[in-house]
């Protein structure tokens, strides 16, 4: 098979989408989501298949069971976006822009199959770029919304600001080192201060794309204005795609100062996850409640970079892969639940399982999943996070990190106490929800209970971190 | 090399970048007219409110433009080296078009290339 498979399937995928765009009747565009979702179930599949390994472009493109590994969990999870979005796409609204959605998604996701396979900084920075710029146009498509266009604008002003800042910090690297590629950066590496200076720029720039405190401020508004299905893509796979490539470059390219940016790590994913934390508590709007959520959930990955080893590694991916589950599922209910209702506050959801047992169990999962309770598979993501921090040492770290678990604990069954214990006058009435939603809804369910006792899938991980970096 | 060569950089940076801005400011003599305070750049002054809301058209237009701009950039070394290329590089350059291609006829389908 070939090396650069995932992005050539996608490409291909895209243009044929496109294309039918092209052809289609106006009054026919809704037509276009069946194909759509089917093609990109059998990318999705085809990016299983065993795959060889290797370089391209002389070192500019990398390609490891690892990287692959990472493309299909970003898959995975655009697949699930791809089937709730279907409701919200059917709206009389966004009937003439659906394969617009489609294809913006595409690309962005190409973007960021090539920056996680990328093998020198130029690549990298192309792919973050290719996968920046969609996902403003995509928070900006209720464009008829004032809050819509206001979250494009402000995901853009940000990601301008934050490349500014990462290419600064890149240019310093090449300035010093002579080479953009990853294995000469590494090799010229010495830590001197202007190099030490340059990576703080760089993570600066990595910082605002994954939200990590100091540089979160644009996050609230942006996923509150965005239209609920761009903010579940954005949250989640757009955050993990920068997580892995973060850490890539953090356990390759400057694997020389371990010993600065491990302290920068330290500080930042306990003032995260307290942040993320502290916010979430007094937000009642869903989007904003799920926006600190995952900031916090940032900072606890965070804690997995640090213990730089196998294990770290392992839990990371182990860790995003859980967590995307659990937050699309969460999304995808306060999706549905916007889509018919219009209904975005927490206290709507008064008496929510009087009238919607189904939906409401599913939210509890994902909450019981986000927030780490021993059933369901967030519980043992978040134990590896912990065991991979304890294992290099840092118990005072994991002592706050527990401290902040239970303070997350706390929000994540207000809403729950909202749905089940409250009543209100007004609940939201029953209502059915479409095929799509249920499939996309089911299919997240089956991860946050299987993936926790599935073994096989952690070892899985585990043996493909061995001898790589 | 240590920190505080980085420091003392940051200083001296500040520094000459002051005594300039310093130096052009007291230095030479002064002497204002209306005349001199004009914008100068396109001759007459404006006028009406400046803060217009542009034709979304042009925006088009310019992204239009950019599909041959790109297809030249890409072309031209093509070209250059277009024998040595060989089949190869003619199937590459071919999937380039059609990809471009589609681009624009999606743009055209839109109707972006239609002023009004």
């Amino acid at each position: 098979m070939l090396v650069m498979r995932h992005e050539l399937l996608l490409v291909i995928i895209t243009v044929i989408l496109l294309l039918v765009e092209i052809f289609l009747p106006k009054d026919q565009k809704h037509k276009i989501i069946l194909p759509a979702i089917l093609l990109f179930t059998i990318v999705t599949i085809l990016g299983f298949l065993p795959g060889i390994t290797g370089e391209l472009f002389g070192g500019m493109y990398v390609s490891t069971a690892l990287t692959m590994t990472m493309k299909n969990i970003l898959n995975i999870g655009t697949l699930i976006v791809f089937i709730q979005s279907v409701s919200w796409l059917k709206k009389e609204e966004n009937k003439e822009k659906i394969s617009e959605f489609y294809l913006l998604l595409l690309s962005t996701l190409i973007g960021m199959d090539y920056m996680i396979s990328s093998g020198d900084f130029m690549m990298f920075y192309l792919g973050l770029e290719l996968a920046t710029i969609p996902i403003a146009t995509l928070a900006a498509f209720e464009r008829y919304r004032e809050k819509s266009a206001e979250a494009g604008v402000k995901l853009i002003f940000t990601s301008a600001l934050s490349s500014g800042i990462l290419l600064y910090g890149i240019s310093m690297i090449y300035g010093t080192t002579g080479s953009v590629y990853f294995t000469d950066v590494k090799a010229a590496f010495e830590a001197t201060p202007l190099q030490i200076l340059a990576f703080i720029f760089f993570f600066a720039g990595m910082a605002f794309k994954i939200a990590i405190v100091p540089f979160h401020l644009w996050i609230a508004d942006v996923y509150e204005g965005a239209p609920i299905n761009v903010t579940s893509y954005l949250s989640v796979i757009s955050k993990g795609a920068a997580v892995f490539i973060l850490m890539i470059i953090l356990y390759t390219v400057f694997a020389k100062i371990a010993i600065i940016w491990r302290d920068v790590l330290y500080v930042t994913s306990i003032i995260t996850m307290t942040v993320g934390n502290l916010f979430a508590i007094r937000q009642r709007n869903i989007k904003r409640f799920l926006a600190f959520s995952s900031i916090a959930q940032a900072g606890f990955i965070l804690l997995g970079l640090i213990g730089q080893s196998q294990l770290g590694m392992t839990t990371v991916i182990y860790f995003v892969l859980i967590y995307i589950f659990s937050n699309l599922a969460a999304f995808g209910v306060a999706g549905i639940i916007a889509n018919v209702t219009g209904k975005e506050t927490i206290d709507d959801y008064d008496g929510f399982y009087r009238t919607n047992p189904l939906l409401s169990l599913t939210m509890m999962l994902a909450l019981f999943s986000l927030a780490g309770i021993p059933p369901v598979a967030g519980f043992f993501g978040k134990f590896f996070l912990f065991a991979a921090a304890a294992q290099k040492g840092f118990y005072i770290l994991v002592f706050i990190a527990v401290l902040n678990t239970i303070i997350s604990l706390y929000y994540y069954l207000l809403v729950i106490k909202a749905m089940f214990l409250n009543t209100s006058d007004q609940p939201i009435g029953y209502f059915r929800s479409d095929n799509y939603t249920r499939i996309g809804l089911l299919l997240c369910v089956a991860g946050i209970l299987v993936i926790g006792f599935a073994s096989p899938v952690y070892e899985f991980i585990l043996n493909l971190s061995y001898g790589l970096y | 090399m240590s920190a505080e060569s980085l420091i003392l950089f940051f200083i001296v940076g500040a520094f000459l970048v002051g005594i300039a801005i310093l130096f052009s400011s007291y230095i030479p003599p002064k002497s204002t007219n209306p005349q001199k305070s004009e914008t100068y750049e396109c001759g007459i002054p404006t006028e009406g409110i400046t803060w217009l809301q542009f034709n979304v058209g042009y925006y088009l237009f310019a992204i239009v433009f950019l599909v041959f701009d790109v297809e030249t950039v890409f072309i031209f070394p093509w070209a250059r080296v277009m024998k040595t290329a060989g089949t190869k590089g003619f199937v590459e350059i071919i999937i380039f078009f059609f990809v471009l291609g589609a681009g624009l006829l999606y743009a055209w389908k839109k109707g972006a290339l239609k002023w009004e």
